[in-house]
């Protein structure tokens, strides 16, 4: 085939220029493909986080194509500021603006944020180092935002769920999942996780039903008003102790610590305690009424 | 070069199956087959990437040279993989995620490699697509065998629909642990090498 004769392939610049063209030549190839793709893949992302979302909050089965109306539907996605508990979607678009990434309005903020790019950034306009102390589940830098997204009922007249965004390093990875907790803020509805890279069989069972199945109605806060609920070997039969998995010790830490962790001071906390106050003067004053 | 397009095509699927006889490719195997959706589209990406794989190296199999060989087999064959994957997580991304690292991990596949260095560095551009076919196929059809058994016995199902009810919801079939477990496709593999060395006695090795 090769019809020049003093073609040498073994040539020194025969090789240089063979390996040159073949990586200009793949790397051509594999960016187009992933940036071709690029925005089937972040719907389906998205898609997929949705799902997750309605699956930790009771929604069994959705089927597909409907994720995104019962979503759109049903949910209502707060951004709030981690230090208040308070909704902050402008503050937040300027935060992302100075750490460099832009969005056009306060509803694509809403929309678009991406809290995990934002711990991952380090930028201090939108997450804050942790000290060592504070530091339980390794996330080393705790965006400033974050989502919330709260369940409404089908009237949108009454809260039935909040979801909040957690994860945590266990063994050998960060695991990235979702809280459900009931409108009381008290007992858990579900804890799901979406991304882990555990051990399968022992610490990947995260995800199987039966440790799942343990979460709901589990208790968060102790009678002093401190994170309790937790995962344990041998766990206690009472209302906070979730039964580790066997065989994944750091794993189940792993998981204990992001609970406390996220539903501590550093975590929502702040969100909580302003709801918590919130629902207690609504009742107050539901009450009033009942009486007058 | 003497062959035909069907024995290019036919011949890995039996006579030189990548799996039974030649004893490659077994890691993904084992790790994709407990159902016979994964194992469906980890033969159809095999089939692929094999088969574009070997067409581009015997394109180009006159200019590589030797002394780097391996190293451009393989930034042509990752190359593909990572175009394979990223069609996965755009278009089928339930399965993308179900078969995660392992379509990443065709890199190392023995059979792509195999038959790049072992067919395309000497063969033309059309003999080399279909003969990376025919091992796609040879290595798809374990696969759907192994995923058959493992999906049937293990969770009474074939491609997701109830075959056999579990007596867990209701049924009467009491699921199989180990099937779903990697070491049953080692059993389903010996079985399979067995039957087809039964058929075929000339693949027996001599002992």
């Amino acid at each position: 085939m090769q019809s020049d004769k003093n073609y040498d392939k073994d040539s020194p610049v025969n090789v240089i220029l063979l390996a040159v063209a073949l990586c200009v030549v793949c790397s051509l190839v594999v960016s187009s493909a992933a940036v071709g793709l690029r925005s089937w893949q972040d719907a389906n992302v998205l898609l997929d986080k949705r799902a997750n979302i309605l699956s930790v909050a009771g929604f069994e089965d959705v089927a597909t194509a409907s994720i995104n109306d019962v979503f759109s539907k049903r949910f209502t996605v707060e951004l709030i500021d981690m230090n208040t508990g308070l909704p902050a979607a402008k503050e937040a678009m300027a935060a992302m603006e100075a750490a460099g990434k832009k969005y056009a309005d306060e509803a694509e903020t809403i929309d678009k944020y991406d809290q995990i790019w934002a711990s991952k950034s380090k930028k201090p306009s939108v997450s804050d180092e942790l000290s060592r102390e504070e530091d339980k589940t390794q996330i080393k830098y705790r965006e400033k935002f974050s989502h919330v997204y709260v369940l409404k009922s089908e009237d949108g007249s009454t809260v039935e769920k909040y979801v909040f965004p957690v994860r945590g390093y266990g063994l050998w990875s960060m695991m990235k999942g979702y809280l459900a907790v009931e409108p009381d803020l008290q007992k858990i509805a579900g804890l799901t996780f979406y991304e882990h890279g555990e051990t399968p069989g022992l610490g990947g069972e995260i995800k199987s039903a039966r440790f799942k199945s343990q979460w709901p109605g589990k208790e968060i806060y102790g009678e002093d008003g401190n994170v309790a609920v937790r995962v344990m070997k041998a766990a206690p039969k009472d209302k906070y102790s979730v039964d580790a998995l066997s065989g994944a010790t750091i794993t189940s830490t792993g998981v204990s610590n992001l609970m406390q962790y996220w539903l501590g001071p550093n975590g929502f906390g702040p969100y909580i305690d302003q709801k918590k106050g919130k629902t207690q003067t609504t009742m107050i004053k539901s009450g009033d009424t009942n009486n007058g | 070069m003497g062959k035909s397009n069907k024995d290019l095509i036919l011949d890995p699927v039996f006579d030189n199956n990548p799996i039974a006889l030649q004893v490659l490719g077994i890691c993904s195997a084992l790790a994709v087959t407990t159902q016979l959706s994964t194992s469906f589209v980890m033969a159809v990406a095999v089939t692929i990437v094999t088969a574009c794989a070997s067409a581009a190296i015997a394109a180009i199999r006159h200019r590589i040279p030797s002394s780097i060989r391996i190293i451009v087999q393989m930034t042509i064959i990752a190359s593909l993989v990572i175009v394979v994957d990223q069609v996965l997580k755009a278009f089928a991304f339930k399965l993308s995620q179900e078969l995660s690292v392992f379509v990443g991990l065709i890199i190392t596949n023995c059979i792509v490699m195999g038959r790049a260095e072992g067919f395309a560095m000497k063969n033309s551009v059309k003999d080399s697509f279909l003969d990376g076919i025919g091992n796609g196929l040879g290595y798809g059809l374990i696969l759907l065998v192994v995923g058959f058994f493992r999906e049937l016995f293990g969770s009474g199902k074939l491609f997701g629909q109830i075959i056999l009810p579990l007596k867990a919801d209701g049924g009467w079939y009491e699921p199989n642990g180990l099937m779903l477990l990697s070491p049953s496709a080692f059993f389903i593999i010996g079985f399979f090498i067995w039957a087809l060395r039964t058929w075929k006695p000339d693949q027996i090795e001599s002992a």
